[in-house]
């Protein structure tokens, strides 16, 4: 039993690191903390969906158009909201305040125009079967999770270390008034980070919304809190601190409910998150991040 | 500018309540339901049925000719709302009686309210138990699960089954009561319960829970949660292994037509206890099915069921309390002895619904549900 | 003199909405007493929740009566914020933030958990207490009482400390002393407002103090404007009664409220009402 609670761990815990790694990405490098994020999540699932049901895609069809969409209305809403707001003092509270009407009305609208109920996508999208090895059983959707998540990690992970766009966008994290003077675009810059964060919420929300065959609404608004408790342990926009965060997590919280008691999973959560802020408040992985990200 | 405004809108109030004369005045009566956010999809099925229902009482009439005015508030799932909608409902629009709110922790808010105004309230889809001791003007039509979970059982026993885990939402009012019923019933019925797991009604991850009573090896699993995550649970537990020897049982949240939607081939097998089922072989019945498909395109579930019969019931008291009076159709109300889509229908002194005979076991086939054979 | 009948049904009709604005008028000025001093801290909703359950247990089990129970009803969020309170100190921002929104979500598991506190099913049959007179007479306490800090020597402390709180701790101000002050504070204004809220609506529940009314309470100071805290409580009125005003718009009422909440943050950036404290020789 141990062997196959270990591996259910993993697996959430790969759905939190796959939820995080935007949001983590657009915290750490614009600063703000930005509700719609869950938005995103929500609408890449919802596009997939009409995807694959109207127009009758596949997965590996459906799955990237779905993200850059999603990608695309970040850029949209995040123009919409938070341009105006960047050069205020109090940017950081403004910004969470708009992002919070924003995420209200967009969550909202949605419903009011798509109807609460949840859907699936077309079932024999991926293959329903699960494998046994050594006992332990796991699912093509969980594979694909799993295996998604390490190639977003690795493919991030390059951007930000091999390419001149990730020192640009690290330059910005860092001291965004100097990267400016050096000559960084940060305005293309933040629309890019912001692109690249809608594009992963967007794939996550397909894959999340493919394993656990719901699609709804307000999935991404269920998936913020432990999202905030991933990006906060992981620390500000650091990926691999994501990843190790979220993994971390999905095996706490399984170990928790499956040997001591599965009323206390959720609780087990935040403690740890109050714990590693009392104690590391810059994460459990080191500050100054995205230079090392 | 805000202030104005208010001020505006509460002079205006009283004034348009008087407008109309006596004769054409249609008779308020007031719903309150969960008609947005996220839990929206319950109040919307529910008003689909209370339309429904009011399309044919219009169509006759009332008190010789006389129409109902339903004004449906919206409650967004929130305590507040739905007191100040009963309150407004009460206050400005004079209803004479409410129907709902739709859940269960609404009720336990509203209905304090409604009791002292002696506003005859009706709720249509609030299980948990306790609702009517809130006071002699609160009803209900939905059959408490204490009335269905022993019938259930008996027919999970009847096919064998001596062990049970349960698992249930811990989280919200309904799920909680359900599952206090479920472990009741079940000790009573001298099943031996082998774990007791929780979950978060908007969890969707129940692998940890699954894993630890797959090892227990139960002959059957009881569900007390709303159907959004008893379909998580079902198309998990086949993705780790649990096939036909384990049965499934639901709670009242899993009679729904979404389990099948959701859960596809995962829910077949679940067994659940329900008041009423759309495949039911009566004349009424098929009648309302085939008006709700006509009017709304999709399979009306028990929540629409159960509103449009207790919209018949609550036309049918004021009819037959003479005057659109709120003391005069409590007592009618009280006295209602009719038949609808669900059966044969009467109250208990305690304001319940009085009988449980209308039950059946279904089963859930190809994701749609059957009688239990 | 008497009230006539469609004024006396009018309140009534709108009693609750009426003690909403003073809860919520409460919570705001909660939470306006730490973003005063620039702390981002988001543990209104668990201390409203504290003094809730605190205060419906002791009326419930200990049958005390209502004079001692709501004084008594600031002992447990005071307890917590005490005991929270300092090793949060050295947070600010974003952590502190999402540090006291953890504390809402651990005391929710233990209500669902603990059986005294009625699981899913909450408390209910909670008598009704607490009188119109009483919210509006604690709120305008609390209104005058921070008014007459913010104009006070203190006051000016604040400001200085969330305008640059490095600056103000070289000044000689006791930073981490303002900060858990102001914490203890906003505990009792929201552990009382959990309590009066308690006794108007006889149930409450687990649900009612996480994350989303955390952010609610959150946008009454932001929209109303931190400059003083009148502008705190005004903020928390205007969205108590915008659903209310939007009753026959179900569909996008909602909707609009987001909208709202955004073009007041984006065209009145000192909030609703934006003005600053007057002070004597600044």
């Amino acid at each position: 039993m141990l062997a196959q609670q270990l591996v259910n761990g993993v697996l959430l815990g790969a759905t939190y690191a796959l939820f995080a790694l935007g949001f983590t990405l657009m915290f750490g490098v614009l600063r703000v903390i930005n509700l719609t994020y869950g938005f995103y999540f929500s609408a890449g699932a919802f596009l997939s969906l009409a995807l694959t049901r109207q127009l009758g895609l596949g997965i590996w069809a459906a799955l990237p158009l779905a993200a850059i969409g999603a990608g695309i209305m970040a850029v949209g809403i995040d123009w919409l909201l938070l341009t105006r707001l960047r050069r205020r003092a109090t940017a950081e509270l403004d910004s969470l305040m708009v992002t919070l009407g924003g995420v209200l009305a967009l969550y909202s609208a949605m419903t009011a125009w798509l109807g609460p109920d949840i859907r699936r996508l077309p079932p024999g999208l991926v293959s329903a079967d699960s494998f046994v090895i050594a006992g332990v059983r796991i699912t093509t959707a969980q594979i694909l999770i799993l295996g998604a998540t390490l190639l977003l990690v690795a493919l991030l992970l390059a951007l930000m270390r091999g390419t001149r766009l990730g020192l640009a966008i690290r330059a910005m994290a860092e001291k965004p008034d100097a990267a400016g003077l050096m000559g960084i675009n940060t305005a293309r810059a933040s629309a890019l980070v912001s692109f690249i964060s809608g594009c992963l919420g967007g794939a996550g929300g397909v894959l999340i919304g493919l394993n656990f065959n719901a699609i709804h609404p307000y999935m991404g608004e269920t998936m913020m809190l432990r999202g905030f408790v991933v990006i906060i342990v992981g620390g500000l926009g650091d990926i691999r601190g994501a990843l190790i965060a979220g993994v971390a997590l999905g095996v706490i919280e399984v170990l928790t409910a499956g040997y001591i008691s599965s009323g206390l999973k959720e609780a087990v959560a935040f403690a740890i998150l109050v714990a590693v802020l009392w104690t590391r408040p810059q994460g459990l992985f080191g500050r100054a991040v995205m230079r090392r990200a | 500018m805000m202030r104005r405004t208010l001020a505006i809108a509460l002079l205006a109030m009283p004034a348009l309540a008087q407008s109309q004369p006596v004769m054409a005045q249609p008779i308020q009566v007031g719903a309150i339901e969960i008609l947005s956010g996220p839990n929206a999809a319950y109040g919307v099925a529910i008003k689909g049925g209370l339309d429904l229902a009011l399309d044919e009482i219009n169509a006759k009439g009332i008190l010789g000719g006389r129409k109902i005015q339903l004004t449906v508030e919206d409650s967004a799932a929130n305590k507040d709302q739905a007191i100040n909608a009963a309150r407004k409902l009460i206050g400005r629009d004079k209803v004479v009686a409410i129907i709902g709110p739709t859940l269960s922790n609404e009720m336990f808010a509203v209905g304090p309210v409604t009791n002292e105004r002696k506003i005859p309230t009706l709720g249509t889809s609030t299980t948990a138990s306790g609702i009517t001791e809130i006071g002699p003007y609160i009803f209900r039509t939905s059959l408490p699960e204490s009335d269905v979970i022993p019938v259930t059982l008996k027919a999970a026993q009847a096919r064998g089954v001596k062990t049970i885990a349960l698992m249930y939402a811990n989280d919200d009012a309904f799920s909680k009561s359900g599952f206090d019923v479920m472990k009741a019933a079940a000790e009573k019925a001298g099943l031996s319960i082998l774990a007791i797991e929780s979950f978060g009604s908007k969890d969707t991850d129940f692998s940890a829970q699954l894993t630890k009573i797959k090892s227990l090896k139960p002959d059957a699993i009881g569900l007390s949660a709303l159907v959004e995550p008893v379909s998580g649970v079902l198309l998990q537990a086949r993705s780790l292994g649990f096939g036909k020897e384990t049965l499934f049982i639901g709670g009242n949240g899993s009679n729904s037509p979404k389990l099948g939607e959701i859960a596809g081939p995962a829910a077949d097998g679940l067994i659940v206890g329900s008041p009423w089922f759309i495949g039911k072989k009566a004349d009424n019945n098929e009648a309302f099915v085939a008006a709700y498909k006509a009017k709304y395109s999709r399979d009306p579930d028990q929540f629409a069921a159960q509103a449009y019969d207790a919209m018949k019931i609550m036309a049918g008291a004021i009819d037959r309390a003479g005057a659109a009076e709120p003391e005069k159709v409590r007592d009618a109300l009280a006295k209602t002895d009719s038949s609808g889509v669900m059966g044969p229908f009467r109250f208990t002194e305690g304001r319940d619904p009085a009988t449980a005979a209308g039950v059946v076991v279904l089963v859930m086939k190809a994701g749609k549900f059957a009688v239990l054979e | 003199m008497s009230i006539p009948p469609w004024l006396d049904d009018l309140l009534w009709t709108y009693q609750n909405l009426i003690h909403a604005m003073g809860v919520n008028g409460l919570l705001a000025l909660s939470m306006y007493v730490v973003l005063a001093i620039g702390q981002l801290s988001l543990g209104q909703a668990a201390f409203m929740g504290l003094g809730a359950y605190s205060s419906a247990l002791m009326t419930l089990k200990l049958k005390l009566p209502f004079f001692v129970v709501l004084p008594a009803s600031v002992a447990a969020p005071v307890l917590v914020a005490l005991l929270i309170g300092v090793p949060t100190l050295r947070l600010s921002g974003v952590y502190l933030a999402i540090a006291t929104i953890g504390l809402g979500e651990v005391l929710r598991a233990v209500y669902l958990n603990v059986d005294v506190f009625g699981g899913a099913l909450g408390l209910n049959g909670i008598p009704e207490r607490a009188e119109t007179w009483m919210i509006f007479g604690i709120l305008a306490a609390g209104i005058t009482g921070l008014w007459l800090v913010g104009r006070s020597g203190v006051g000016r402390a604040m400001e200085a400390m969330r305008e640059d709180p490095t600056a103000a701790a070289v000044m000689g101000v006791n930073v981490p002393r303002y900060h858990l002050a102001a914490l203890v504070t906003s505990a009792i204004l929201a552990g009382l407002a959990g309590a009066l809220s308690a006794h108007v609506s006889s149930f409450i529940g687990p649900n009612e103090y996480g994350f989303e009314p955390a952010v609610t309470i959150l946008s009454f100071a932001l929209l109303g404007g931190i400059g003083t805290p009148i502008a705190a409580v005004a903020g928390a009125w205007f969205l108590t009664l915008l659903p209310e005003l939007m009753r026959d718009l179900p569909q996008v009422r909602l909707t609009l409220n987001g909208v709202i909440i955004v073009l007041a943050v984006l065209f009145l950036p000192r909030g609703l009402l934006g003005w600053r404290m007057g002070r004597k020789a600044a």
